[in-house]
């Protein structure tokens, strides 16, 4: 079975996120990058799957400016067996849509003859959450998102979902699209003599002008405003003044 | 910038580990004394022991400056966990470079923590001066009978490996020491208290006795009589592993100072608007930074062959004193509570003092930086 699991490069989970003066999006020039968390769960349960002895090969596919390569270099480090990057030019400056994105994803699904895709459920740069959805649309296949537990079978894979108040349990036929959620696994971390090894293998590269997609973008944005900062608290002196408070100032009473 | 993709990729899987791992443990570790067993054994699977072992003998075959890279990282954690990672460093290099391919064979036990290792020089007449060793071994047949004592050495009271330096020809002086490879379980091996120490609580210092212990004919180390050179070609290494080993205890304590000047208020406003409190910030963080660019140029110069002996005795004299005056800053930046045990800040402070004594005190070091200047010339 060969698993392909789109892997983007993002703005690092811990870097804190500053709005470019003009408002067209956030500052990402000198800022630290790194594989989009949801992609490292995604990447880590292909592996998983293929130490157990069920995925016979894992492909990580980006697509992005040439730096994303390093992100490639970080998936083969964790344990993918091949790495494709869908390069953009240099200035690409906007995000391509989900659309978009699922559209390239689908055409390599289909050229590699991949049987399962298994993706972040999201990137935490813009919170999309559709390039999953949409892929498993345009292949045509099952989809089972928010995934903390997947358990591949004959033929198909039981897809436990995190779905609001409980857990909901899918069988996918495979070929199918997961989306894993944050309690799918913890992540490894990538040993030293790991990141050697990635060195040896080669990134390939597919231009995106021979995949004949579109990339044209459908969503305009306006603004990116910072969150509002929140405002200082204030201490009551007695249960009667906090009701007086809720009833009056916040008018949650 | 100054690191190549590998190297930032190193940094970056180290530092996540220590986030999760190393960093939250420290406390309890430092209060409770513990040999933190289970964080090494993580380690040896992540192979961050024996970081400089080539890929044919089981390692990832980094450089130097990767190597002071994972040393910040890890002392950034906690200096002890550090400090681990640097005694392995060692011994592993002294076996690339002397083992013969049967002593080679301990290399993956080493370095996944199955076997423990000390590396056995100090003893109580001989500290900064290693020629006054009393140690002996005495050729026996085919092999040597080991008598003598150590003290402060690193992991005696856990460890299962010695390499231990002996004296081999008493009238030989630095020409007539030997390092053998001793097993710390055999007869005639004691092994005194553990020491209760000021900082890296979490490091196990203990006295090691030997009493007619019997070293096989492969104890040897390289060649009969080149233990104090052997000894000396891998403290260039050293003092960078602790030189980036202070930098990373500083470096935590920069950002412990600048969290708590963010959020600490006084006189109605956070302390980082003090302009007194700002200065203490900005100097340690020039400070952090240059004695790490000292760090990596001393690495660096290793790295390209080229005499580096200055260049890291530098770079462990200005990276010690640093960190001991820039901790004793953040404890500053904090307070009160600065001084309160539970506060990182004041381990931090502890565990720096130790940088400017041990891998040669920092006087021994201004005595090489001066030596080396007077015998080479000034010139840069």
């Amino acid at each position: 079975m060969k698993i392909l699991v789109p892997v983007k490069r993002v703005v690092d989970y811990n870097v804190r996120v500053r709005v470019r003066a003009d408002g067209s999006g956030i500052e990402t020039g000198n800022v630290k990058m790194s594989m989009n968390p949801f992609d490292e769960i995604a990447l880590e349960e292909a592996v998983r799957l293929k130490e157990k002895g069920i995925a016979t090969e894992v492909l990580a596919v980006s697509i992005g400016v040439p730096q994303t390569r390093d992100t490639l270099r970080t998936a083969l480090a964790m344990g993918a067996d091949r790495a494709l990057l869908v390069a953009l030019p240099q200035d690409a400056e906007q995000d391509l849509e989900p659309l978009c994105v699922a559209r390239i994803l689908a055409k390599i699904a289909d050229s590699e003859k991949v049987d399962l895709v298994i993706a972040g459920k999201q990137a935490i740069d813009n919170d999309m959450n559709a390039t999953g959805q949409m892929l498993a649309a345009a292949l045509g296949w099952g989809q089972g998102t928010y995934a903390s537990a997947v358990d591949v079978a004959e033929g198909s894979v039981q897809v436990t979902r995190e779905v609001d108040g409980g857990l909901q349990t899918l069988r996918l036929k495979i070929p199918a699209v997961i989306t894993t959620d944050l309690r799918l696994n913890q992540p490894r971390y990538v040993a030293l003599p790991a990141i050697m090894k990635a060195k040896k293998k080669t990134i390939e590269d597919i231009p995106l002008e021979t995949l004949g997609i579109d990339i044209t973008p459908r969503l305009e944005i306006l603004k990116t405003v910072e969150p509002p900062t929140r405002q200082a608290g204030v201490k009551v002196h007695s249960v009667d003044e906090l009701l007086s408070k809720l009833k009056t100032e916040a008018g949650v009473l | 910038m100054f690191l190549n993709e590998t190297q930032e990729e190193v940094r970056a899987t180290t530092r996540s580990f220590v986030n999760a791992v190393v960093r939250p443990a420290a406390e309890a570790l430092d209060r409770e004394e513990r040999f933190p067993a289970e964080i090494y054994e993580e380690m040896g699977k992540l192979g961050l022991f024996g970081i400089a072992v080539p890929e044919e003998l089981g390692g990832p075959g980094f450089d130097t400056l990767t190597y002071a890279v994972v040393m910040e990282e890890l002392s950034r954690g906690y200096a002890s966990v550090a400090d681990q990672c640097g005694l392995v460093e060692l011994i592993t290099t002294l076996l690339v470079r002397h083992g013969t391919p049967e002593q080679q064979k301990l290399l993956p036990s080493i370095m996944s923590m199955q076997q423990k290792v000390a590396y056995c020089i100090t003893e109580p007449e001989a500290g900064t001066d290693v020629s006054g060793i009393r140690t002996t071994a005495v050729k026996d047949g085919e092999g040597w009978v080991l008598n003598g004592g150590k003290i402060w050495i690193h992991n005696a009271p856990v460890a299962d490996l010695g390499f231990v330096l002996a004296r081999t020809d008493k009238e030989a002086g630095n020409r007539g020491m030997s390092i053998f490879i001793v097993d710390l379980h055999a007869k005639g091996v004691e092994r005194g208290p553990k020491e209760h120490k000021m900082g890296q609580r979490a490091s196990q210092v203990g006295a090691l006795d030997f009493q007619d212990v019997r070293l096989g004919p492969n104890a040897l180390l390289g060649e009969m009589n080149r233990g104090f050179h052997m000894m000396m070609s891998v403290l260039d290494k050293g003092r960078v592993g602790i030189a980036s080993l202070a930098v990373g205890i500083a470096q935590a304590g920069l950002e412990a100072a600048v969290e708590y000047a963010g959020t600490r208020k006084q006189f109605g406003k956070h302390i980082s608007e003090f302009q007194g409190v700002q200065w203490l910030l900005a100097d340690m963080a020039k400070d952090i930074e240059a004695a790490r660019l000292l760090v990596y140029a001393a690495a660096m110069k290793i790295d390209h062959g080229l005499d580096a002996t200055r260049s890291c005795s530098m770079a462990k004299c200005f990276a010690g004193d640093m960190a001991v005056a820039r901790t004793a800053d953040a404890v500053q930046v904090f307070g009160g509570s600065g001084y309160i045990r539970g506060f990182e800040v004041e381990r931090l402070y502890r565990d720096a003092k130790i940088t400017q004594i041990y891998e040669g005190t920092n006087q021994i070091q201004r005595m090489i930086i001066a030596r080396e200047l007077l015998k080479k010339g000034a010139t840069a």
